[in-house]
C-alpha cells in the first residue's frame, strides 16, 4: 500500500495573501512564514499564531532563518526582503528558558497583539546588497551567514561579536562581510550550507570544513569553499538544468560517510541529485604533495571538484518546481510547485554500483532513476500554486510520537500553511 | 521611463471597427462597455464551487463557464501602450489568433492555461518587458486562480525574446518588478483604460 498523505487543518489565522514559505525552527516547535512586509510565527504545538514580526521591512519579506545555537530562552531570525537588506530580529522571553518552551508547546502567553510585537525586537540591518535579497542560511554553527540577491551575489558574513558568543548580545551582535561572491550570471534565488555530517570533512584537507552551494537563474548551481588563505573559491559548476534552478537542498544524513549529495529543483520541472565525483588518483595526489607548495593562486585550477548528476527523478510536475525537501529521519523527498502537486518520493535501496556503469554513457545525466514516486497530491493548495513544502516535527496534539513524528508543511499563494500527516503503512 | 522620443514615432494603428470582437460574429446588438465583463467578473468561480461534484452536469456547467480566447482578448486588448495613447489592440501588439487557452482536462476544477504571444511594435522595443508585465498583471487580476498565465514575445518579433520571457515566467521577478514604485505605477497607468 501506497503512503497516504492527509490534510490536517492549516494553521491558523489564514494569512489571505501570498505566502512564501515557512521555515522550521531547528529544535523549538516553531514555524516562520514570511508574507509581505511580515512574519508571522506560528506555534506546532498549537498550530496557531505564536507571534507576528513587523515594521523592519519596506518590502515584501522573501524569506527566513533561525541562527542556530541561541542560548536557551531567546530566538533570533534573519530575515530577507525585496527591499535589498537583511534584518536580525530578537526575541526576548521574560518568562526563564523553560518558559519559552512552555509558551511555545501551550499557547501560554498569547496575550494582546500590542504585547505579541514588543516581544520581537528589531536589532540590526545588514545592508549590501543592490537588489532583493532572495535567500539566507547559516552554516551549521550559526558563524557564518549567507545572503542571496537579484544581484547576482552571494554575501558570506560573519558573526565577530565581542567574544560573547552567538546568542549571549542584546544588540544583534557585529557583523562583518568575510566575502562576495560574484560569478552567477543571473539572480542567485538560493543558498544552502552543507550539514556538519561525518564525510564532510573527510574529502578534502585543502579547504575549511564549510561548504555553500547556490542556485541561479542563469540556470547553474555552484559550490564554494574556503581555502587555507581565507579566500572562498567556486570550486564546481553544475550544470544541467535547463530554466532557472528555485533551490537546492544538502542531504542531510548521507550513507557510510560519503559526502553529502545535492538535492535541485527547476523551472524546467525536473528535479535531480547531484553526487561529489571522488577520483582514487586524486586522493593520493593529495597525500603526497602539498598542493599550496609555492603555486600562485591563479594556477590553482586543478583544485576544482567534479559533481555529477546521478539522477533525475520521475516527472511529476508539469510546471516550476519551486520546493523540494529532503528528510533526515526517512531519506524521503517531498516536492511542491506551480502546479499545485505535492508529490513523494524514496530512493531504490539496491546497490549503487549496479546502476554507475548506465550512467556511464551518458555524462548530462542517467538514463534511469533510483527514485520511485510513493505518492502525488492533485490541487494541495486547491487552484493555488504552492511556493514552499517542508519536512517538520509533529507537536500537536494529533500526532502520539510529539517531536519525533515528522509531517509536511506546504506554503501557498492562497496564504494557507497547511500541514500534511504522512502514513507509511 | 519618461523620454522625449518613443521607440516608434509612427506606429500602424487599428481602427476600432477593425479588432476582432465577439459582437461582429454574432452580429447582435453591441454590448455596453458596463456589461461587457460580467460574465467574467460576477460569475462565481467554478474551482470554488465544492458542490459540483455531480459528473456530467458539472462539467456542462464548467464549460458554459469556461473562458474564450475572444474573452481573453478583450481583457488585455483595452491595456494602453506605456508610450503612445493607444491600447495594446490597437497598436495590433495583442492579436486574437496568438491567444491559445487549454482548458482544465478532465477535472472541470483543474488547471487551465492561458498562453498570450505579444508582438510588440518595432524589433527593439525597449518596453516589451514593460508590456509584457501589464499583460501578466491584468490576465492575474482578472482569471480565476487555477489559470496558469504564460506571456512570450511572438518568435523573431523581439530582439531579446529570450531573457524578456524568462523574466516574464519568473513569479519572485514580476512579484518584485510590481513592488518597485516606477514600474508599478507605469504598469497601473496601463491598465487605467482596462474596464472593470
Amino acid at each position: 500500500m501506497p503512503p497516504i498523505i492527509t490534510p490536517i487543518p492549516p494553521f491558523q489565522p489564514d494569512l489571505y495573501q501570498r505566502a512564501w514559505a515557512s521555515i522550521p525552527h531547528p529544535s523549538l516547535p516553531l514555524i516562520a512564514t514570511p508574507h509581505a512586509t511580515s512574519v508571522t510565527i506560528f506555534s506546532l504545538a498549537t498550530l496557531s499564531k505564536h507571534s507576528v514580526l513587523t515594521g523592519g521591512h519596506a518590502r515584501s519579506v522573501r524569506t527566513a532563518a533561525w541562527q542556530p545555537g541561541m542560548s536557551a530562552g531567546r530566538l533570533r531570525l534573519v530575515t530577507g526582503s525585496f527591499d535589498a537588506t537583511a534584518g536580525l530580529w530578537s526575541y526576548n522571553s521574560d518568562k526563564d528558558k523553560k518558559g519559552l518552551e512552555k509558551e511555545v508547546k501551550f499557547g501560554e502567553g498569547e496575550g494582546d497583539e500590542e504585547e505579541e510585537e514588543e516581544d520581537w525586537e528589531f536589532n540590526l540591518v545588514l545592508e549590501g546588497h543592490e537588489n532583493e535579497v532572495k535567500s539566507i542560511a547559516f552554516s551549521p554553527t550559526g558563524q557564518y551567514l549567507a545572503t542571496s540577491s537579484r544581484d547576482k551575489s552571494v554575501w558570506i558574513w560573519e558573526d565577530v561579536g565581542d567574544g560573547a558568543g552567538p546568542g549571549e548580545e542584546d544588540d544583534g551582535g557585529e557583523w562583518e562581510t568575510v566575502a562576495v561572491l560574484n560569478e552567477h550570471e543571473g539572480d542567485v534565488k538560493a543558498v544552502a550550507w552543507c550539514p556538519d555530517v561525518e564525510g564532510r570533512v573527510g574529502m578534502s584537507g585543502r579547504y575549511s570544513s564549510d561548504v555553500l552551494a547556490s542556485a541561479s537563474y542563469d540556470n547553474t548551481v555552484r559550490i564554494w569553499r574556503e581555502d587555507s588563505d581565507g579566500e572562498w573559491v567556486c570550486v564546481a559548476v553544475l550544470e544541467g538544468h535547463e530554466a532557472t534552478v528555485w533551490g537546492l537542498q544538502w542531504e542531510p544524513r548521507p550513507r557510510e560517510g560519503r559526502f553529502p549529495r545535492l538535492l535541485t529543483f527547476s523551472a524546467d520541472k525536473t528535479v535531480r541529485i547531484w553526487t561529489l565525483k571522488v577520483e582514487e588518483a586524486e586522493e593520493e595526489e593529495g597525500m603526497t604533495n602539498n598542493p599550496w607548495g609555492g603555486i600562485p593562486n591563479t594556477m590553482r585550477t586543478e583544485l576544482k571538484e567534479e559533481w555529477e548528476c546521478t539522477d533525475v527523478f520521475p516527472r511529476v510536475h508539469s510546471r516550476d518546481v519551486y520546493s523540494a525537501t529532503w528528510s533526515k529521519d526517512t531519506g524521503m523527498v517531498a516536492s511542491a510547485g506551480s502546479d499545485g502537486i505535492i508529490a513523494l518520493y524514496a530512493e531504490d535501496a539496491t546497490p549503487k554500483e549496479d546502476v554507475d556503469m548506465e550512467s556511464a554513457t551518458n555524462a548530462a545525466a542517467p538514463a534511469t532513476s533510483r527514485w520511485k514516486v510513493l505518492a502525488a497530491v492533485e490541487d494541495g493548495h486547491g487552484p493555488y500554486e504552492i511556493n514552499h513544502i517542508t519536512w517538520c516535527k509533529r507537536f500537536d496534539p494529533g500526532t502520539e510520537r510529539k517531536g519525533e513524528e515528522e509531517m509536511l508543511v506546504t506554503t501557498g499563494d492562497d496564504g494557507v500553511v497547511r500541514p500534511w500527516q504522512v502514513r507509511i503503512p | 521611463m519618461q523620454r522625449d522620443t518613443p521607440d516608434n514615432a509612427n506606429p500602424t494603428i487599428l481602427n476600432v471597427s477593425q479588432l476582432p470582437s465577439r459582437a461582429q460574429k454574432r452580429s447582435t446588438a453591441r454590448v455596453g462597455s458596463d456589461s461587457k465583463y460580467d460574465s467574467v467578473v460576477l460569475s462565481s468561480p467554478y474551482w470554488s464551487d465544492a458542490s459540483s461534484d455531480d459528473g456530467q452536469e458539472a462539467r456542462e456547467e464548467a464549460a458554459d463557464d469556461a473562458l474564450d480566447e475572444q474573452e481573453i482578448y478583450d481583457l488585455i486588448s483595452t491595456v494602453s501602450d506605456p508610450e503612445h495613447p493607444h491600447t495594446l489592440g490597437e497598436l495590433n501588439v495583442v492579436r486574437l489568433p496568438d491567444i491559445h487557452l487549454t482548458p482544465p482536462r478532465d477535472n472541470p476544477r483543474g488547471l487551465a492555461n492561458v498562453l498570450v504571444e505579444l508582438t510588440p511594435t518595432i524589433n527593439h522595443c525597449s518596453l516589451a518587458t514593460v508590456i509584457g508585465l501589464a499583460v501578466r498583471v491584468r490576465l492575474e487580476q482578472a482569471l480565476p486562480p487555477n489559470y496558469r498565465i504564460d506571456i512570450r514575445m511572438k518568435e523573431g518579433s523581439h530582439a531579446q525574446d529570450d531573457q524578456v520571457n524568462k523574466q516574464l515566467a519568473d513569479k519572485e521577478r514580476v512579484a518584485a518588478a510590481l513592488e518597485n514604485d516606477t514600474l508599478g505605477g507605469v504598469v497601473d497607468n496601463m491598465l487605467k483604460t482596462c474596464v472593470l
